[in-house]
C-alpha cells in the first residue's frame, strides 16, 4: 500500500474550498428561488454524467441532490457510520409488502458512490429485446458501442487484473468444475487498493464514480450543485414545465426541512433512478406528465437470493475488491424464455451486511457468525421483465409523498430463484463447501449436495420466506416510440412536456440482465449529447 | 392486494381505547430500562429499553461476551445503537416501530389477545418464554389472513435492528474474526 499516500488526496473536497459552487441545503435560512438553463435531479450514473455532458456544452446547469455531500476523507470504511449516511432509507427500503430489501444510494455520487465498481454493457440480448418488442429505436450494439466506449474511457472501465479474493475465487473453481462458464468483471477504478470497501464510499477515489469524475467536470465548468434538497413537483404552465419545486431535508437527511427552493430551467433533467423519477412526476399529479398512466409501472429489480456455504479455508469476504467474478451461462442458455435466467456473482462480506442478510437469531445465527471468515458467499440476480408474466412492480406514495414500490415476484421469477439456490449450492459443493445454507426461512445448514438438493425442491418459494434483495431498479419511465406504451421517446424526451427528459435507470423498459451503472452511463451520454446539441441551436 | 387485518394497528387501538382498565387488571411488568450510558434516547422510551434489554441477550446469544460486566455493557450499546438508528430512519418507518412497541409494551394486549396471535411474553423474564415468542414471529405464516405479514414483519425488524447495532459496533468484531477496516498508511 505504498501508493495509499499519494492516492489519498481529497481533491473533490478541495475543490469545494476553492470555489466549485455548492448549496447544502439544509443549511439555508431562506427559501430560494433560482433560475439556470438545465436543472437535473439526481447525481448518480444519469445525472452526473449528463451534468458534465451538458455542462461543457456551455450550458448553465444546477444539481438537485436529495443525499449529502460527502468526499473521501469522510469515508472511514465503517458499515455504521455509511449504511444511514449514503443510503436511502438507511439501507433499509424495502417493497410494500417488506419481502425485498433494495439497496440505492443517496449521496452525490448516487449509486456509483457506493456500488460495488461491476461493469458491464447492455447485453446484446437485452437490445435486441428492445429494439423488437419494446418500439426502442437507436439502440442497436452496433448504435450504442460508441456510447459505451465514451464511457468506459471517461470512469477508466478496464480489465481487472489482479487476483481475485477467496469469495470469487470459488465462484471461479466450482463453475470450472461443473463445466460452467464464467468470467472476470471490468471495473470502473484508478488506482485501486483492493481495499473491500467499495459499499461504503471509496477512501481514496480509486472508484470512479460521479463524485470524482463527472459531477468535478460539470463544476469546473460553472454547474451549481445543490445537495440535501429533495425535488418534490413540477409545476406545469400550458403544457410545458415552469417550475420545479424543491424542498430542503434536515441536517440528518431523514426529513423534509423548512426552505422550498423553486428552480426555474429551460430545460428539467428526470436522473432521480427508478424510484426518485416516477415519484417526482406522481407527485406532482399532472395528466400531461402521465397521460397514460404508465409512470412508475413495470419498474424491474434483479431480485436477488443468496447462498451461504463455509469452506475448509478462510475466505474473508471482507477484504478485496468486492466483485470481480460471474456467470452468465444461466442467462445465455434461458434467453428462450422457457426458464427465468439468472446472473451469479459475489457480494462483500462487511459484518453488519452479512449478519443482517441471515436468516434467523440465537444459537444458529451466531454458529454462522462465529465462522464468518470461512463464509462465502453466491448471489443470483434474476433477469426480470422479459416474460409475460414478468410485469415488474409499480411505484406509488405513501401517505407522506415519500415513494415506496409495490414489486410482487412472478411464479416464473420464483422458479429462476428456485432453481438459483440449486445452482449456487451445486458450485459452492463442487469447490469444496462443508457446509451450504440457502438464505431461506426454512432451510438449515446442508452437509451435502444430496440433502440440500431434496431441501431446495420442497421449499416455499414465497415472499417473506425466501430472502430477496435488490440494487438495481429500473424502469418506471420507459423509453419507445409508442407514446402509448412507453413514458419517453429513444432519445429519453418525454412525449408529450417537450422540455422534460428522463436520463437515469428508469428508461429501461426491462431489466438490463446485468448490473445497470453503464447502461445508464452509455445511454445517458447519447440522450445528453442530443439535448444539448437541441439546446445550444 | 388481499384485504387482510392488520393485527398490529388494531392491537394498538384497542391498547389506547382498553387503557382505562389496565390499572384495575394488569400492573406493568415492563423490565427496568438499563441506564443510557449518557446517551440522549430520541425513539426508544424507559419501557421499550426494558423490553429490549430482555430481547438482545436471546437475539444475539452467545455472540454477546461471556463475562457478566461485558456482557451487560454490550446490551447496553446495542440498545444506544439501536436508538440511533432508528433516528435516522424515515419518519413513516418509525411510526412503523412505535406500534410494534406498543404491541411488546403492553401486558393489556397481551392479556386480552389470545396468546395464538401475538404470543408477546407477560413478564419479559423468562428467556425460554422469549424464545418462543421469537419463533412464534419468525414461523408466522406471512400469508395468514388474521395476522397478514405483520409478525413476520416485526420478527425481521427487531432481528435486523439488533444485529446491526451489535456487528456495526467493534466490541462484535472478536467474536465474528473481523478485523476491522484496514488502515491505510498516510492518513
Amino acid at each position: 500500500m505504498s501508493d495509499a499516500k499519494n492516492t489519498i488526496t481529497d481533491f473533490v473536497a478541495e475543490g469545494f474550498q476553492n470555489g466549485w459552487k455548492h448549496i447544502d441545503a439544509s443549511q439555508l435560512d431562506e427559501d430560494q428561488t433560482l433560475e439556470t438553463d438545465v436543472v437535473i435531479i439526481g447525481s448518480g450514473a444519469g445525472g452526473g454524467n449528463s451534468a458534465e455532458i451538458l455542462a461543457q456544452a456551455g450550458l448553465n446547469v444546477m444539481i438537485v441532490e436529495e443525499g449529502p455531500l460527502q468526499t473521501s476523507s469522510d469515508f472511514h470504511m465503517k458499515e455504521d457510520e455509511a449504511y444511514p449516511n449514503l443510503y436511502q432509507e438507511s439501507a433499509g427500503r424495502q417493497t410494500k409488502d417488506r419481502g425485498i430489501k433494495i439497496f440505492q444510494g443517496r449521496m452525490v455520487g448516487g449509486g456509483t458512490g457506493i456500488n460495488w465498481t461491476t461493469s458491464f454493457r447492455t447485453p446484446s440480448s437485452t437490445l435486441k429485446f428492445w429494439a423488437e418488442e419494446m418500439s426502442v429505436q437507436g439502440f442497436s450494439e452496433e448504435e450504442m458501442r460508441p456510447w459505451f466506449e465514451l464511457v468506459e474511457k471517461r470512469y477508466n472501465i478496464q480489465d481487472w487484473t489482479d487476483t481475485p479474493n477467496a469469495n470469487n475465487s470459488v465462484l471461479e473453481t466450482g463453475c470450472t468444475k461443473l463445466g460452467i462458464r464464467w468470467g472476470k468483471i471490468r471495473r470502473n477504478v484508478a488506482g485501486c487498493l483492493n481495499l473491500g470497501y467499495c459499499g461504503t464510499g471509496c477512501p481514496v477515489n480509486a472508484k470512479q464514480s460521479t463524485l470524482v469524475t463527472t459531477i468535478p467536470g460539470a463544476l469546473k465548468k460553472g454547474a451549481t450543485l445543490i445537495s440535501k434538497a429533495r425535488a418534490e413537483t413540477f409545476e406545469i404552465k400550458k403544457g410545458k414545465i415552469d417550475k420545479l419545486h424543491c424542498r430542503s431535508m434536515t441536517p440528518r437527511g431523514n426529513a423534509p426541512g423548512r426552505q422550498s427552493i423553486k428552480i426555474k430551467a429551460r430545460h428539467y433533467v428526470l436522473a432521480a433512478g427508478g424510484i426518485g423519477s416516477p415519484a417526482v412526476l406522481l407527485r406532482s399529479e399532472n395528466k400531461t406528465l402521465n397521460p397514460y398512466g404508465l409512470v412508475g409501472k413495470r419498474t424491474f429489480l434483479h431480485p436477488v437470493n443468496i447462498s451461504g456455504a463455509i469452506m475448509p479455508f478462510r475466505v474473508n469476504g471482507e477484504y478485496g475488491a468486492p466483485q470481480t467474478s460471474y456467470s452468465d451461462h444461466y442467462i445465455e442458455t434461458r434467453l428462450d424464455n422457457q426458464r427465468a435466467g439468472f446472473k451469479l456473482e459475489c457480494p462483500p462480506l462487511q459484518p453488519m451486511l452479512t449478519a443482517t442478510s441471515l436468516e434467523g437469531h440465537g444459537k444458529s445465527h451466531a454458529e454462522i457468525m462465529k465462522q464468518r471468515p470461512f463464509l462465502q458467499v453466491l448471489i443470483a440476480l434474476q433477469r426480470d421483465g422479459f416474460h409475460h408474466d414478468s410485469i415488474g412492480g409499480q411505484v406509488f406514495l405513501k401517505s407522506d409523498g415519500t415513494p415506496g414500490l409495490d414489486y410482487q415476484v412472478s411464479g416464473y421469477v420464483w422458479e429462476g430463484i428456485r432453481d438459483a439456490f440449486l445452482v449456487m449450492a451445486e458450485i459452492q459443493f463442487a469447490a469444496g463447501a462443508k457446509v451450504v445454507a440457502p438464505a431461506h426461512r426454512d432451510a438449515r445448514l446442508y452437509h451435502s449436495l444430496k440433502e440440500v438438493k431434496k431441501t431446495i425442491a420442497a421449499l416455499d418459494m414465497e415472499i417473506l420466506k425466501a430472502r430477496l434483495f435488490s440494487a438495481h431498479v429500473m424502469g418506471g419511465c420507459p423509453i419507445g416510440e409508442n407514446p402509448v406504451k412507453s413514458v419517453v421517446n429513444s432519445m429519453g424526451r418525454h412525449h408529450e412536456v417537450e422540455n422534460l427528459s428522463v436520463f437515469d435507470g428508469s428508461v429501461f423498459p426491462t431489466s438490463i440482465a446485468a448490473n445497470p451503472m453503464v447502461s445508464i452511463f452509455g445511454t445517458s451520454a447519447k440522450f445528453a449529447t442530443e439535448l444539448a446539441k437541441g439546446l445550444a441551436a | 392486494m388481499l384485504t387482510r387485518r392488520n393485527l398490529l394497528k388494531r392491537s394498538a387501538i384497542s391498547g389506547v381505547t382498553l387503557l382505562a382498565f389496565e390499572t384495575c387488571y394488569a400492573s406493568p411488568q415492563i423490565p427496568p430500562a438499563p441506564d443510557g450510558m449518557g446517551h440522549h434516547f430520541e425513539f426508544l422510551t424507559p419501557e421499550d429499553r426494558g423490553i429490549l434489554s430482555k430481547l438482545i441477550p436471546v437475539i444475539l446469544a452467545e455472540s454477546l461476551p461471556s463475562s457478566s460486566k461485558k456482557h451487560e455493557q454490550a446490551i447496553k450499546e446495542v440498545i444506544v445503537g439501536w436508538d440511533i438508528a432508528v433516528s435516522g430512519l424515515p419518519i413513516l418507518t418509525q411510526q412503523e416501530l412505535r406500534k410494534l412497541f406498543s404491541v411488546l409494551d403492553s401486558n393489556l394486549i397481551f392479556s386480552l389477545t389470545p396468546r395464538l396471535l401475538t404470543g408477546v411474553p407477560g413478564a419479559w423474564e423468562d428467556p425460554t418464554e422469549i424464545e418462543d415468542f421469537l419463533n412464534n414471529w419468525r414461523n408466522s405464516n406471512p400469508e395468514s389472513i388474521i395476522t397478514g405479514n405483520e409478525l413476520r414483519v416485526g420478527y425481521m425488524g427487531m432481528v435486523e435492528l439488533t444485529m446491526a447495532s451489535w456487528y456495526g459496533n467493534p466490541r462484535s468484531w472478536d467474536f465474528c474474526g473481523y478485523g476491522g477496516p484496514p488502515v491505510l498508511s498516510g492518513t
